[in-house]
């Protein structure tokens, strides 16, 4: 990592700062895909609440306020609340929020009255024990990255190694289970890890933003892609990049870097959320207004074809009051129209143009093999039980079959096609 | 009014306020809505503290509240969207405020001691200190506010019962039926947000976080049906509260902390001996049916449960 840090065009500090916050941002990124996928999303919340008592303890052990021993001390905190949290799931009578929440309750007023006793019968000097759980990324050190990109190691090395038998336990742990995996060992090994990003994590950013690190490249990666293996190196790249960015803001700006990581990755799992393509809120608002719009010029495109077809070319009122659709919806509808090429105007009056009536007489016929196909469909023996696109049969059952069907309809009744 | 009589009433109230919302956070997987709203007012605070100066306890709640009007209704938000599950939407929304909060007193008020401690994050041992007059009684101030969110609680669960109740196990059978799930559950989620910041800043927020979960998953152990749950709800609630306070006196230790492990004892009691859904039940119950496969085995003749 040293080498690392020299070659970036930062300071010492700032690189040092930079690359740890990389590294955690791929490491809770990837495991914390284990959580958000499971319902656990917070447990991050828990195991940062559940270290005050460890901190506490082993201060009363020690007696020193040095970092190893409560580092050591919120670890294993942490660890038995992990686990206790996996065995009250496990019960089947609570969800993993309620579980979260009341292990996050009980360690954490369990370490409130453990802090208020050290003060009764201590020295002032624990004064300060659970400013412990916010963190500083600017007293980050060059060790202190080396050891994290050791854990990241490790940790994707295990996923790597093990993914069948993860995502097997992820999705199914029942058939896991009966497949023979070692299902509870595999969970633990699991929750052990996410505790290890946590443990990790709180010294870089804070109890409270390390939540947000673990949730967010998994939301974002979740709405871009649908397969676990491509979810969880997506959520690694969303973590390093949601990490580096923050750090960089940070720095240039001179604010806290945890919760400029945490802005800049509420801002990307929104953007994710809301444009994601076929899935993003706003992506699907705008194709459902050109689905609408696409209905209603097909709708007067028809309504044309039949007046001009019935009588001298309409007016474009005369228009509305046949389809019964509202005028402006005609107007925006003929204007869309006009600019395709497809009218010609005649004063007021309007006509289709040669491609117009070619567009029309084709989607007469799109809604014509529609209703012939749902009314003898049936009949037609396909090497295939696929139901055709409605807009487009021909496209979807080739125009072999499409002539079949049209010899079926010409022939009429049931008894015909046979 | 002693002391001690008002901090056990206090937390009385306050159990009562979050026994009514508990059970229906916990049955719509939103158990830690109330620690997601403890984190997210502090922006609220600091803003307050920026634009006006002033660490008063009721501007202070009114900036509190809005974001933690702002937190709920977010979370709803991306819940509602159907792109993100509840406990993510969570996890995305309250760091996001918690970290404009650090952001905003770095920048503008670090040379003021606002701490998260002093100001919203009250502390129930303070509670009988601060009086007010009601019908020329000095009780705590506490009381009549805590008094009042809990009646409104009590309304609002009570003439909602019915739109609570189906909302909360059939979401989908509810809309078909003409209630209205996303009213009812805003309705819900802005309860929670004014209840938490009003009983932070009596008795703080750990004390609010653990009454809104641990008495309601104790009772999700103990019980099958909702009314009951409520029930049993309020009754830990009660007893940590009381039994927390004697324990803290006994201990000498902080009262909040007393009564959060009272309540965190109460749900490891139901977790291992619940009749039926208990640790030890479940036990039991795998024991007898193994014994009976295994007699069945030995004796040839199909097992009869």
């Amino acid at each position: 990592m040293g080498r690392l840090i020299d070659l970036l065009p930062l300071s010492y500090t700032n690189a040092v700062v930079l690359v740890g916050a990389v590294v955690l941002g791929v490491t809770a990124g990837v495991l914390g895909a284990f959580a958000v996928l499971r319902e656990r999303s917070l447990i991050g919340d828990a195991l940062s609440h559940a270290a005050l008592p460890g901190v506490a303890i082993a201060f009363l052990f020690t007696g020193a306020k040095d970092a190893t021993s409560l580092g050591a001390g919120a670890a294993i905190a942490c660890v038995a609340a992990a686990v206790l949290i996996v065995l009250i799931e496990r019960t089947g009578r609570l969800r993993p929020d309620a579980a979260i929440g009341a292990v996050l309750a009980g360690f954490f007023s369990l370490g409130i009255v453990l802090l208020t006793y050290l003060a009764n019968f201590n020295n002032a000097n624990q004064a300060g024990l659970d400013q412990y759980l916010f963190g500083q990324a600017a007293g980050l050190l060059e060790r202190d990255v080396n050891v994290m990109a050791a854990l990241c190691a490790a940790s994707l090395l295990a996923v790597a190694v093990a993914f069948r038998p993860l995502k097997t336990t992820l999705f199914d742990p029942q058939f896991a289970a009966s497949a023979g995996l070692p299902v509870r060992t595999i969970e633990l090994a699991m929750t052990a890890m996410l505790v290890v990003a946590v443990v990790v994590g709180i010294r870089t950013v804070g109890a409270i933003l390390m939540v947000a690190l673990l949730v967010v490249p998994t939301v974002t990666a979740r709405q871009l892609a649908d397969r676990l293996g491509v979810v969880l190196v997506l959520a690694g790249v969303v973590g390093a990049a949601v990490g580096g960015a923050g750090a960089l803001v940070s720095q240039s700006a001179e604010l806290p870097t945890g919760p400029v990581i945490v802005l800049c990755g509420f801002g990307v799992a929104t953007a994710a959320v809301l444009l994601a393509p076929r899935r993003g809120v706003l992506w699907l608002a705008r194709r459902r207004l050109a689905d609408r719009r696409r209905r209603l010029v097909e709708g007067v495109l028809v309504d044309l074809e039949t007046a001009l077809h019935a009588g001298p070319p309409p007016t474009a009122r005369e228009l509305a009051l046949a389809g019964g659709r509202p005028p402006r919806a005609v107007a925006r509808a003929l204007r869309h129209l006009d600019r395709a090429g497809m009218l010609t105007r005649d004063g007021d009056r309007v006509l289709l143009s040669e491609t117009g009536a070619a567009a029309a007489h084709a989607l007469l016929e799109r809604r014509e093999l529609w209703s012939l196909w749902l009314e003898h469909g049936w009949r037609l023996a396909l090497p295939d039980a696929r139901e055709p696109d409605p807009t487009d049969v021909r496209a979807s059952l080739g125009d072999d079959v499409v002539e079949r069907l049209r010899a079926l309809a010409v022939a009429g009744g049931p008894e015909a096609g046979r | 009014m002693s002391d001690g009589l008002a901090i056990v009433v206090t937390a009385l109230l306050v159990a009562t306020a979050t026994g009514l919302l508990g059970p229906f956070l916990v049955l719509r997987r939103q158990a830690l809505m109330s620690d997601a709203v403890s984190h997210a007012v502090l922006p609220g605070i600091v803003l307050v503290f920026v634009l006006f100066g002033t660490r008063a306890p009721l501007p202070v709640i009114l900036g509190a509240g809005v974001f933690a009007v702002l937190c709920v209704l977010a979370i709803d938000a991306f819940r509602a969207s159907g792109l993100v599950r509840s406990d993510a939407a969570i996890g995305l929304v309250f760091p996001t405020l918690f970290a404009l909060g650090v952001i905003g007193i770095n920048t503008f008020a670090s040379g003021a001691h606002i701490d998260l401690d002093a100001t919203i994050y009250g502390e129930i041992a303070f509670s009988p200190f601060r009086t007010t007059e009601v019908l020329g009684v000095e009780v705590a101030r506490s009381i009549p506010i805590l008094g009042a969110v809990a009646l409104v609680n009590l309304v609002l669960v009570a003439a909602l019962w019915k739109e609570l109740k189906v909302t909360t196990f059939d979401p989908e059978f509810a809309r078909t039926t003409g209630f209205a799930p996303r009213l009812v559950s805003r309705l819900l989620l802005l309860a929670v947000a004014v209840t938490a910041v009003v009983s932070f800043e009596s008795v703080g927020a750990i004390l609010v976080v653990t009454m809104l979960i641990v008495p309601a998953a104790a009772a999700r152990m103990l019980t099958d049906r909702l009314a009951p749950m409520v029930a049993v709800t309020l009754a830990i609630g009660w007893a940590s509260a009381a039994g927390g306070y004697a324990t803290a006196v006994e201990l000498d230790a902080s009262i909040a902390g007393a009564m959060g492990m009272i309540a965190a004892g109460a749900f490891a009691a139901a977790l291992l001996l619940a009749p039926r859904h208990g640790v030890l039940a479940r036990l039991a119950q795998r024991r007898r049916a193994r014994r009976r496969v295994a007699a069945a085995l030995a004796s040839g003749r199909p097992s009869r449960p």
